[in-house]
Order: C-alpha cells, then sequence, then structure tokens
C-alpha cells in the first residue's frame, strides 16, 4: 500500500502536465482526508450516518446464508448484527464477506463490523480489535462415512480446507503429513469431497453440521467424533476503535443476560431447529484454553 | 438435469434481493456492462486520438499511462482500489464505482491503442488533401480521418465490450452480487445442482454478449447504407 502512495506521489512531483498536477493535488488532498480520518471515532460515524456496516458470510448456514424466500441474509451472525444496529437505532446494511476478504474489509474501512464465524486469533488481533466470543466451537471433519475415525489418520490423508481460515493453519501446523487442498469456502471444499478431490474437509464443527442438514444425500457423510482445537468467534472491529470495542462487548453481555443470546441460538442451532447442538458456552464464560 | 432450482432462484439470479434490497444478479451485470462499456469508450476514444496525436514528452506519458492499465489484471485493479486506495489515501470508493472505473480504464486502455492504430490506417494522402484544403490538423483528424476509422474499428469496440461484459463477473472480489456472484450464493446452499446453475448462467451470459453483437452489427448494417446513400453523414457512427 505504500508503494501505491509513492508511485502515485512521484510521477506529480516529477513533471509539469496539467494532468500530473492534478494528479498531485489528488494525493495532497488525500493526505488531509487521511489526517481527519485518524481522528474521528467510528462510533459516532455510524450514529451520524444512521447505518451499521457489517459483513456477514453468505455461504454458511447457519451462520449467515441467502434465505431462498426473502433473497436476504439471514443466520446466526446476521441476528447478532441486528442487535447491534437495533441498540444504535440505526440501519442495518449487510455486505456479503468470505474469510479471505474479512480482515481487508475492516482494515480498508469499508465495514464497520465483521461477523462472520471469525475466529479470535493472536495472529489477526495484530490488524483488527476483537470483541469477547460470542461462540465457541471445535475444529472438526466432514468425511464419506468410514474413511476417517481417529486424528493419526490425517497425517495420510488429501484434505480440503477454506483459504485464510484458522483451520488452515492449524492443519498446516498440527499435521504436516497431510496434503491440504485450500478452497474459496467450504461448499466449494463439500464439492471437491463429493467428486473424491480430497478425502477429508475441514472446519468448525457447527459449521459442518450445518452444511451438512442441507445437502440431499447426508446419510453418505458423517462428521467423526473429535476436535483437533478449540475455537472462539468474535466480532472482527476496525483496530483502535476503543468505542466501538466497549459498545460491542457491553451489548453481547446484555445479550446474554436479557435471555436474548440464547434466543437468538435457539433459533439456529435449538432443539427444534435444522442443526441442533447443546450450547456449552455462553457470552462471558472463560476461555479454555 | 434438475432446473427447478434455476426456476425456484430465478428472480434472485435475475435481480437480486431487489426491490427489498440492492439490484443483483443478472441486472447489475448488464447495468455494470453498461456503464463500464461507455465510459470505456470514451475514455479509450479521448486517449487514442491524444495518443495519435501527441508528440515527445506527452506521447511517453501517455504511452506509460496506459501500458499500466493494460498490464496489470482487472481482479488486482479492483482489489487495489477497493482495499488499498483506502489505505493509502484515506478515502473509500463504493464497490459498483471501484468496478465501474477498473473495467472502463483497462478496457480503455486497450481500445485507446485500437483507436490509434485505426487512425493511423487512413492513408497520408487524406491528410494531406485536407491540409491542402486549408483545414487545420484537428479539422482534418474530425471530418475526414475519423469517421473512415471509426468504421474499421467498430469491431474491437464489440469485442472490447463482449470481453468486458464478462470481466464484470470478477466484481466477486469484493462482493459485488452480479451474475456469477448470486449464482455461487444459489449453488452453496442448494449443493447438488452445480452444473443446472452454471449452465444456465453461461446462457445467461451468451444471451447478453449476442444481444450486443446483433445491436452492433445492425447499427454497422444502417451505418454502411447511410453513407452510401448520403456521404455528408460523417458525423454520425
Amino acid at each position: 500500500m505504500r508503494r501505491v502512495a509513492v508511485w502515485f506521489g512521484a510521477s506529480g512531483g516529477s513533471k509539469h502536465e496539467e494532468k500530473t498536477m492534478k494528479l498531485g493535488a489528488l494525493v495532497l488532498l488525500a493526505a488531509v482526508f487521511v489526517g481527519g480520518a485518524a481522528h474521528a471515532d467510528r462510533l459516532d460515524d455510524i450514529k451520524k450516518a444512521g447505518v451499521l456496516r457489517v459483513a456477514a458470510f453468505d455461504s454458511n448456514p447457519p451462520f449467515g446464508y441467502v434465505d431462498e424466500k426473502s433473497r436476504q441474509i439471514v443466520g446466526l451472525d446476521v441476528d447478532y448484527a441486528k442487535a447491534f444496529a437495533d441498540k444504535l437505532g440505526v440501519k442495518l446494511e449487510l455486505r456479503p464477506t468470505n474469510p479471505a476478504n474479512r480482515v481487508p474489509l475492516l482494515t480498508s474501512g469499508n465495514v464497520d463490523l465483521v461477523l462472520a464465524n471469525f475466529t479470535i486469533t493472536d495472529e489477526r488481533a495484530k490488524q483488527v480489535d476483537f470483541s469477547v466470543p460470542y461462540f465457541s466451537s471445535g475444529q472438526q471433519f466432514l468425511a464419506k462415512k468410514g474413511v476417517l475415525s481417529s486424528p493419526d489418520q490425517l497425517n495420510s490423508l488429501r484434505i480440503g480446507a477454506d483459504k485464510g481460515t484458522v483451520n488452515e493453519i492449524v492443519l498446516r501446523r498440527d499435521f504436516p503429513g497431510a496434503t491440504i487442498v485450500s478452497y474459496d469456502d467450504t461448499p466449494f471444499a463439500f464439492t471437491a469431497l463429493r467428486n473424491g478431490n480430497v478425502q477429508a474437509i475441514t472446519q468448525d464443527g457447527p459449521k459442518l453440521v450445518g452444511l451438512l442438514a442441507n445437502v440431499p444425500d447426508k446419510e453418505n457423510y458423517e462428521i467423526p467424533a473429535f476436535t483437533i482445537s478449540n475455537d472462539y468467534i468474535g466480532v472482527g472491529i476496525p483496530k483502535g476503535e476503543t468505542a466501538l470495542v466497549e459498545f460491542v462487548n457491553e451489548t453481547l453481555t446484555e445479550l446474554e443476560a436479557s435471555g436474548k443470546a440464547q434466543e437468538i441460538y435457539d433459533v439456529w442451532f435449538g432443539p427444534n431447529s435444522k442443526t441442533p447442538l447443546p450450547r456449552l458456552f455462553k457470552i462471558g464464560d472463560a476461555k479454555t484454553n | 438435469m434438475n432446473f427447478d432450482v434455476v426456476w425456484n432462484n430465478l428472480p434472485y439470479l435475475l435481480w437480486g434481493a431487489w426491490p427489498q434490497g440492492p439490484l443483483g444478479g443478472a441486472a447489475l451485470t448488464i447495468v455494470l456492462s453498461l456503464f463500464s462499456g461507455i465510459a470505456s469508450a470514451v475514455i479509450g476514444l479521448v486517449l487514442g486520438v491524444w495518443l495519435f496525436m501527441a508528440r515527445g514528452i506527452v506521447h511517453t506519458v501517455l504511452l506509460l499511462f496506459l501500458s499500466f492499465f493494460r498490464s496489470i489484471p482487472v481482479l488486482m485493479l479492483i482489489f487495489w482500489t477497493y482495499f488499498l486506495l483506502p489505505v493509502a489515501l484515506g478515502f473509500s470508493v463504493p464497490e459498483l464505482a471501484t468496478v465501474v472505473c477498473a473495467l472502463a480504464f483497462i478496457g480503455g486502455a486497450y481500445l485507446a491503442h485500437g483507436v490509434a492504430a485505426g487512425l493511423r490506417s487512413v492513408g497520408g494522402g487524406q491528410w494531406e488533401a485536407g491540409i491542402s484544403l486549408g483545414l487545420g490538423r484537428w479539422r482534418v483528424l474530425r471530418l475526414i480521418i475519423l469517421p473512415q476509422s471509426l468504421r474499421r474499428m467498430a469491431p474491437s469496440f464489440v469485442n472490447q465490450w463482449v470481453a468486458l461484459i464478462k470481466d464484470t463477473s470478477l466484481a466477486y472480489v469484493i462482493g459485488v452480487p452480479e451474475l456469477s456472484f448470486v449464482a455461487t450464493q444459489v449453488n452453496n446452499r442448494a449443493m447438488v445442482y452445480p452444473a443446472e446453475i452454471f449452465l444456465f448462467v453461461a446462457a445467461v451470459y451468451f444471451v447478453i454478449c449476442g444481444a450486443l453483437d446483433l445491436v452492433a452489427g445492425a447499427v454497422a448494417g444502417k451505418e454502411r447504407e447511410h453513407t452510401r446513400g448520403d456521404k455528408a453523414a460523417k458525423t454520425a457512427s
């Protein structure tokens, strides 16, 4: 990014063409904007604009996906996003995202929050801020029945992972013998599994459960009952926006206290949902790893 | 083959979440193509004429500018504009404007060379004839050279526009819900009908590009009749 700025700057200074002069002026103008933007507070900006811009998944039921009837993005992450917008009294604007886009969307300032099954990691925390976790899940695998039963087998398998996810990193680190193929998103990886390009795919357990629930021939697949890591999911927030982080954390705590967090969970993972899963983690619980 | 999945999602594939949400699907692909097509033609024409007329340092700067846009992938330019411009310069460009600008500048850079080549293809005798009639360089260009060369450039314009229609699918990288993006969403939910969904998508692109070809052909045909019948129609096309 620095190189881009230098490139524009250099051509602006060296030539006397009117065009390049204008470019130089543009750079100058931009510098003013940067100076101005650095002091602004994002929470105030959101209130002023009356719009909360949130990036959510569009292909990962039940966290975020496009509903066939309403043609809108819905899901657990979206319900949390709505709760934030409602508390602020602003309109919610959703942007579809994919695993690899989440950090750039925040660092470039194109969205205010990322709620897209975003695992909290130290590496990511260097570039973006995270809220307290609002969901927890273990990294699991999905394979055709009878292929995979224990983690020792992983080192000899071809495994599909989502590009830019923690799952991919953990797998590379802990199972160097495995052949890892990276895909744009989970449904893509699943198609590869179906076609026999890979023997298993990896993702957070609840995401795999959500995926399998929508597969017509789900009886041919299974999610072996072991996890290789425990992930905590948080809200991604632009770096250094302390007021916004505070607001998000406060709201999450309130949602848990009022029972609204449980309500949201039950819609997507409750006993009567398509993907019933017991709720083992509540907002405010201590992390166990 | 089970095309129910296409039928059930037809409105979403054709115009996205509109009118409850933003325009998407095939309609957005057409809108993006129209705007970037027109903008690329204007950029290509202006820069092409300029490249042809300019001499010395201006010519060199212009060549560098054009080669910059010709040598970077559309995907990279979209990505840079959307994710890096805000960090480098402090202001963000909306998604749709990003895509239209990237396609317009890259398409325009390609067209500019085509336009310059088209202008060069008109023989030197035409220039001499115009100048000996007492016309200035720019008037010769406007009245004599451009009308002849524009006809020769027409196929390369259509080529570029067709390429551009297909390149709108690269808008997926910043989450613009054009046709292939919404098709991927539907495919990801339906899971087991990729062949049906993407056959439909291919058919829609074929129809859009085919329609452009037909319109361009009809316009060119009319133009030929027009010029044969009436030599004064030099400002058309």
